[in-house]
C-alpha cells in the first residue's frame, strides 16, 4: 500500500530530488582493476543463481526440485535437487544443481560496481541455507568444476571472459568469498533487497 | 379626464439613452471582461434587437416604473422566457408578456448563433409634460418612439439613475447540465493561484475532490478512486489530462473554452466511468486571426488560429514544449524529464448548417535515469487522437454530430522493452433535437475498438508482480454504447432530465452488459434559490491505479465495477455575481477495483515489539519498505524466496505481494458527505471562492470495513483575486485537508497522519498593447509556504513516525500574451 502511494508520488519526488541534487560534476571513478573485475563477476554468478532460484523455485512445495527456464537475455537455466524450508525461521535449506547454458543477464544498478552483463555456461552446485527473511542468515557453499563467464563488467565498461573456470565459494550472511579460477575473490552483497 | 400620452423607454444597460446597440455592447464588455484568457477565438456578438421595442403603457397604470427583465434569447433570436427580477404590477407582467414578442439578431460565438441571456431594463414613464428631444451627452439619439409612446428622455432623473444599474448580457451557447457542480472558464481559472492558468488543474479545488498528494493531479471524487475518474475532451475519451508529476494539462489552455466537472449522475453521453467526469470543451473555430503564447520557467506554449477560404475555413495549431530536460541536465546528470503536447484543428463550413472538422491532439511524457550503461525509462507515456467530425444543424431545432476517432496510447515502464500499446478506432453519433419549447431530446451511439499490444517481460519479474502483469494481455477490446435523455421543463420552475445508457463490453473473450439509468432535476423555489437532485447508476470495467495510457486490465476480471450515485443540493443566487451551493451526497460502490484503497494502511517497517527481525539476521542490508519480519512469512511447506544479499533478482517481497493482492481484490465502498461552495466571479474586481467538503469514504473487504486509504474528513480551498488597478492583479489561495488514515501504532494513539496546508500566490502585471493584444508578466507559486506532506508511517526499532515528502513546490515566472 505504502509502496503504491510512493510509486505514484515518485515522479514528483524524482523531480524534487533532481532539483536538489548537486549540480557539480560527478567524481571520477577509479578504474576497475583485475580484482575489482573478478568481484563484479563473482557478484554476477551469485545474483544469477539467485534470479534463477527465484524465478523457478520460490513458492514451490518442499521436496525434490526440477525446473528450467529461459534466461532474460537468452540461453537457459535448469535447477535440480532437493529443498526444504522452515517458515518460522524464514529459511530455506537447499541442495541444488544449477545448469547454465548460455544464460545471459543484464543487471543495471545505480552503483557502477554492481552493474554487469554476463553470460554463464556451466554447472554450479549450491548447498546450505537461503535467507528468506531477516530472521535467518544465509550460509551457502557453492562450487563449479568448470564455469565459462563472458560479458562486460563496470565501471568503466570492461570486457570480461573466463573459460572453464573452477569456483569454490562460500557465503556467510552478506559476505561472499572464495576462489575463482584459482584467484581469491570476495564481495559484500549488502544492499537494498 | 383624457389621459395624456404616456411614454415608455427601453434601455439596455447603463448609459444615458445610448442606442440599443451601444448599450448592449457595453454590457457585454462588462459581462465578458477583457482578459488574457479570452482570446479573440471566443469572440461573441451580442443579441441585437430587430426593430423597436416599444411597449404600450399598461392600461390603468399610473406613475413611472422600472422593470428589470431577464430574457433568454434563443439561437434563432426569439425570446424563450422573460422574467422580472422583482414584482411591480402591473408593469412587470406587462413587460414580461411584451418581451416575449421581441425578436433579436441572435448572439453569436465564433460566428455561430447561440443562445444568450440578457438582463434588460424597461422604464415606463408617465409623462407629465411634452418631452424634449432625447439626446445623450455624446449626441447620440435614441431610437424613435412609436406612436403613442416616446423615447426615454435624456437627462431625466430616471435616465440618470439607469446609468448605475448592473445590466448584463451573458452569451451562454451551451445548456447547463443539472448534474454539473461546476463549470470553469479559463477566464476565471487563470485568476486562481496554483493552477498556472490551467482549467483542468483547477478541478482539484472543487468540492467533492480529494487530492492524493498536494500538487499531484490525481484525485478521488466523492470516494471514487482516480482510476474511476474519466477525462474527456470534446467528447473524446483521453487516458490522462496532465503531464508527468505536477505538470500542466496536456491541452493548451488557450484552446479550452470551459471545463465541466460532474461528480455524479452525469449526462448519459458520458459513460464507461463510475467515478466522476472531467469534461473539457474546446473553443469553436474563430472567424479572425488570433493567438496566444506563454513562456515560463519550465515550458513554452503557443496557439494560433487563422481563417482562410474566404472565412469558411479555419486552421488552428497549438502546443507546448517543456525544456525541463535541459534544466535538469544542468542540475542533475542522472535524471531526464521531458514532456510536450500538440493540438491541431482544421474546420470548414460546407454550408450554413454543415461543418466538417478535423481535430488532432496528443501528449508525450518521459522520466528517465541515466546509468553507466544505459538510460532507464522510469516512466514514459504518450497518446495521440485524431477526431474527424461532421456537424449538421437542423434549422434552429437541433444538431447532429458524426465523428470518427483514431488513437494511439503507449506507456513504457522500467527498462526499454516493457511497454503497453493501445491502438483505438471509434465512431460516435451525437444527436440533439428540440421537440418543443419544453422538451429537448438527446441521443447518441458510440463504438470503440481497442487493440492492445503488451510486452511486460514477465520472465524476470517476481511472481506476484508477474501475476499483475498477466492482467494486461495483448488483445482487442470492444465497447458499444447507446444512450438517450430528455431535458424536460415540466413547469417554468421545474426541470428534469431522465436518461439512460447501455454499454456492451467485450475483452479477451469476456462480455459484459451495463445498463445505467440516470436522472437529474432542478426545482426553482424562488428567484433566489433552487433545489437540485441527481441520481445515477454507472458501470466501468476494472481500472488501473491511476489513469495511464494503455494500462487497462483485460478480460474484465471480477466483472464490471458499479456505482450508485446520488446527491441533493441547494443553489442560492446571492446577487452581485455571487452564488452559493450546499450539496449532500451519497455514493455506493460495488465490485470496486481500487488498489490504492483496497487494504487498510500498514506502516513501513515493523512497529516496536512486533517482530524485531532486523536484529537477528542482518544479511539483508537496508530494507526500504519490505518489512518482511513483521509476522508475515512464506507459507509453511513451500520454498521461500532467496533474499540474501542486495538486489531484487526476482525475489518476491511483502510489498510486491500486497500490491498484487490489492490490485486483484474487489471491494465494496461508499462515499458520503456534504459539500459547500461559495463563489464570486473571479473576474470581478474582487472575486474568489470557498470550497469545503466534509466526507467519509469507506471500503469493505473480507467482512472488514475501514476508511479508504485516501479518506480525508475535511478538504477546504479558498481563493481571492483582486484587481489592484493599472493592470496589476494579485491572488492568493489556501488549501487545507486532513491527513489520511494512519497505520496502527502502539506508540501513537492518533488515527490519522498530520493535516496539510499550503498557500499559493499569483501576481500579474498586464500591458495592453492595442485593442486586441496584450502582454502579461505573471509570477505564480504553488506551495509558497513550502509545506511538507505526510504520506505514510515509517517504523524502526526505535519507534514510528510520519514520513514526510516534499515540499512539492512549483515557483513560476513567465510571460503571457495574446493577439
Amino acid at each position: 500500500m505504502a509502496g503504491s502511494r510512493l510509486s505514484i508520488a515518485a515522479p514528483v519526488l524524482l523531480l524534487l530530488a533532481a532539483c536538489g541534487s548537486d549540480p557539480g560534476a560527478a567524481p571520477t571513478s577509479p578504474p576497475c582493476d583485475a580484482a575489482c573485475q573478478d568481484s563484479v563477476a563473482l557478484r554476477a554468478v551469485r545474483e544469477m543463481t539467485k534470479l534463477a532460484y527465484n524465478l523457478l523455485l520460490q513458492g514451490n512445495p518442499v521436496g525434490p526440485q526440477s525446473a528450467n527456464s529461459p534466461c532474460p537475455l537468452g540461453g537457459n537455466v535448469s535447477i535440480v535437487g532437493e529443498a526444504s524450508s522452515n517458515a518460522d525461521q524464514g529459511a530455506t535449506v537447499v541442495s541444488l544443481v544449477y545448469d547454465f547454458d548460455g544464460c545471459a543477464h543484464l543487471e543495471v544498478d545505480d552503483e557502477p560496481g554492481e552493474t554487469y552483463q554476463m553470460t554463464l555456461t556451466g554447472v554450479l552446485t549450491q548447498d546450505g541455507t537461503l535467507a528468506a527473511q531477516p530472521s535467518a542468515t544465509t550460509a551457502l557453499v557453492m562450487g563449479s568444476d568448470s564455469m565459462t563467464m563472458n560479458g562486460t563488467v563496470y565501471d568503466p565498461p570492461l570486457a570480461y571472459g573466463e573459460e572453464g573456470c573452477a569456483l569454490e565459494l562460500g557465503q556467510n550472511g552478506n559476505d561472499l568469498s572464495g576462489l575463482m579460477c584459482g584467484r581469491e575473490v570476495g564481495v559484500d552483497l549488502s544492499g537494498p533487497n | 379626464m383624457r389621459r395624456r400620452a404616456r411614454r415608455l423607454a427601453l434601455a439596455f444597460a447603463s448609459a444615458t439613452s445610448l442606442p440599443v446597440e451601444s448599450l448592449a455592447e457595453r454590457a457585454i464588455a462588462r459581462a465578458e471582461p477583457s482578459d488574457a484568457a479570452r482570446p479573440p477565438a471566443e469572440t461573441v456578438t451580442k443579441p441585437k434587437l430587430r426593430g423597436t421595442a416599444d411597449v404600450p403603457y399598461p392600461e390603468g397604470a399610473r406613475g413611472d416604473a422600472r422593470v428589470v427583465l431577464t430574457l433568454e434569447v434563443r439561437a434563432d433570436g426569439t425570446v424563450r422566457s422573460a422574467t422580472a427580477d422583482e414584482p411591480n404590477e402591473p408593469f412587470s407582467s406587462h413587460a414580461s408578456a411584451a418581451a416575449l414578442d421581441f425578436v433579436f439578431e441572435p448572439a453569436t460565438r465564433g460566428g455561430r448563433p447561440v443562445a444568450a441571456k440578457i438582463r434588460l431594463e424597461l422604464r415606463f414613464i408617465e409623462p407629465a409634460a411634452p418631452e424634449p428631444q432625447p439626446e445623450t451627452a455624446e449626441g447620440v439619439t435614441t431610437p424613435a418612439a412609436a406612436p403613442g409612446t416616446a423615447a426615454l428622455p435624456a437627462g431625466t432623473p430616471a435616465a440618470k439613475a439607469a446609468a448605475h444599474q448592473p445590466i448584463e448580457v451573458v452569451v451562454t451557447g451551451v445548456r447547463p447540465e443539472l448534474s454539473r457542480t461546476a463549470s470553469l472558464t479559463r477566464a476565471e481559472v487563470r485568476e486562481i493561484p496554483g493552477t498556472f492558468g490551467d482549467p483542468f488543474r483547477a478541478v482539484e479545488a472543487l468540492p467533492g475532490v480529494t487530492p492524493i498528494v498536494s500538487g499531484l493531479p490525481f484525485f478521488f471524487v466523492r470516494g471514487a478512486p482516480p482510476g474511476n475518474v474519466g477525462y474527456f475532451l470534446d467528447g473524446v475519451r483521453v487516458p490522462l489530462l496532465f503531464h508527468v508529476g505536477a505538470g500542466p494539462s496536456v491541452v493548451n489552455p488557450a484552446l479550452i473554452d470551459r471545463v465541466d466537472f460532474y461528480p455524479a449522475g452525469y449526462p448519459a453521453r458520458f459513460g464507461r466511468v463510475s467515478g466522476g467526469v472531467v469534461a473539457g470543451e474546446t473553443l469553436p473555430p474563430a472567424a479572425e486571426f488570433h493567438g496566444e503564447y506563454n513562456v515560463r520557467v519550465f515550458d513554452v506554449g503557443a496557439m494560433v488560429e487563422a481563417p482562410f477560404a474566404d472565412g469558411r475555413a479555419t486552421a488552428m495549431l497549438g502546443g507546448r514544449y517543456s525544456y525541463t530536460g535541459y534544466l535538469l541536465t544542468a542540475l542533475s546528470q542522472t535524471t531526464l524529464l521531458d514532456y510536450w503536447d500538440y493540438q491541431g484543428r482544421v474546420s470548414y463550413e460546407l454550408g450554413p448548417r454543415d461543418r466538417v472538422e478535423l481535430f488532432s491532439f496528443g501528449s508525450y511524457d518521459y522520466v528517465g535515469e541515466r546509468t553507466p550503461t544505459e538510460t532507464i525509462t522510469l516512466f514514459g507515456t504518450e497518446f495521440h487522437r485524431l477526431d474527424l467530425r461532421y456537424d449538421h444543424r437542423f434549422a434552429q431545432r437541433g444538431k447532429l454530430r458524426t465523428a470518427f476517432t483514431l488513437g494511439l496510447d503507449r506507456s513504457r515502464v522500467q527498462q526499454q522493452d516493457r511497454h503497453v500499446r493501445m491502438r483505438t478506432a471509434g465512431a460516435r453519433n451525437e444527436f440533439e433535437y428540440r421537440l418543443s419549447d419544453s422538451a429537448l431530446f438527446r441521443a447518441g451511439t458510440d463504438l470503440s475498438l481497442e487493440t492492445y499490444d503488451i510486452e511486460l517481460g514477465t520472465t524476470d519479474l517476481p511472481p506476484s508482480t508477474a501475476r499483475v502483469a498477466e492482467s494486461f494481455p495483448s488483445r482487442t477490446d470492444t465497447a458499444l454504447g447507446l444512450r438517450g435523455d430528455v431535458v424536460l421543463r415540466v413547469t417554468p420552475r421545474f426541470e428534469v432530465t431522465p436518461g439512460a445508457r447501455i454499454d456492451l463490453y467485450g475483452s479477451d473473450g469476456v462480455t459484459a452488459l451495463a445498463i445505467d439509468p440516470r436522472v437529474s432535476w432542478r426545482a426553482q423555489a424562488s428567484e433566489k434559490w433552487a433545489v437540485l437532485g441527481v441520481f445515477g447508476v454507472a458501470h466501468q470495467p476494472p481500472a488501473f491505479v491511476v489513469p495511464l495510457p494503455g494500462f487497462q486490465p483485460g478480460g474484465i476480471p471480477g466483472g464490471l465495477q458499479r456505482a450508485l450515485q446520488g446527491s441533493l443540493g441547494i443553489e442560492l443566487a446571492l446577487g452581485k455575481n455571487m452564488t452559493a451551493t450546499a450539496t449532500a451526497f451519497q455514493n455506493a460502490f460495488f465490485s470496486m477495483s481500487d488498489p490504492l484503497g483496497a487494504v487498510p494502511p500498514l506502516p513501513m517497517g515493523c512497529p516496536p515489539g512486533t517482530y524485531p527481525g532486523n536484529s537477528i539476521g542482518g544479511d539483508l542490508g537496508e530494507q526500504p519498505d519490505e518489512a518482511a519480519p513483521c509476522g508475515e512469512r512464506f507459507p509453511p511447506g513451500t520454498l521461500g524466496p532467496d533474499r540474501s544479499g542486495g538486489g531484487g533478482q526476482g525475489a518476491d517481497s511483502r510489498g510486491n505481494r500486497r500490491t498484487a493482492e490489492a490490485f486483484e481484490v474487489r471491494t465494496m465502498g461508499s462515499g458520503r458527505g456534504i459539500e459547500l461552495y461559495f463563489k464570486r466571479r473571479l473576474t470581478e474586481r474582487l472575486g474568489g471562492f470557498v470550497s469545503y467538503t466534509f466526507s467519509r469514504s469507506t471500503r469493505s473487504y473480507e467482512r472488514r470495513s475501514y476508511p479508504a486509504a485516501f479518506d480525508r474528513t475535511h478538504v477546504a480551498n479558498a481563493a481571492l483575486a483582486y484587481d489592484l488597478g493599472r493592470g496589476f492583479r494579485a491572488g492568493v489561495r489556501g488549501m487545507f485537508y486532513t491527513g489520511v488514515p494512519k497505520a496502527p501504532d502502539a506508540t501513537d494513539p492518533s488515527t490519522r497522519l498530520p493535516a496539510f496546508f499550503r498557500l499559493d500566490v499569483r501576481f500579474e502585471k498586464r500591458f495592453q498593447l492595442g485593442k486586441k493584444s496584450h502582454l502579461s508578466l505573471v509570477a505564480e507559486w504553488l506551495n509558497a509556504t513550502l509545506s511538507k506532506e505526510a504520506v505514510t508511517t515509517t517504523c524502526t526499532l526505535s519507534g514510528c513516525e510520519a514520513e514526510m515528502i516534499g515540499p512539492v513546490t512549483i515557483p513560476s515566472v513567465g510571460v503571457e500574451g495574446a493577439f
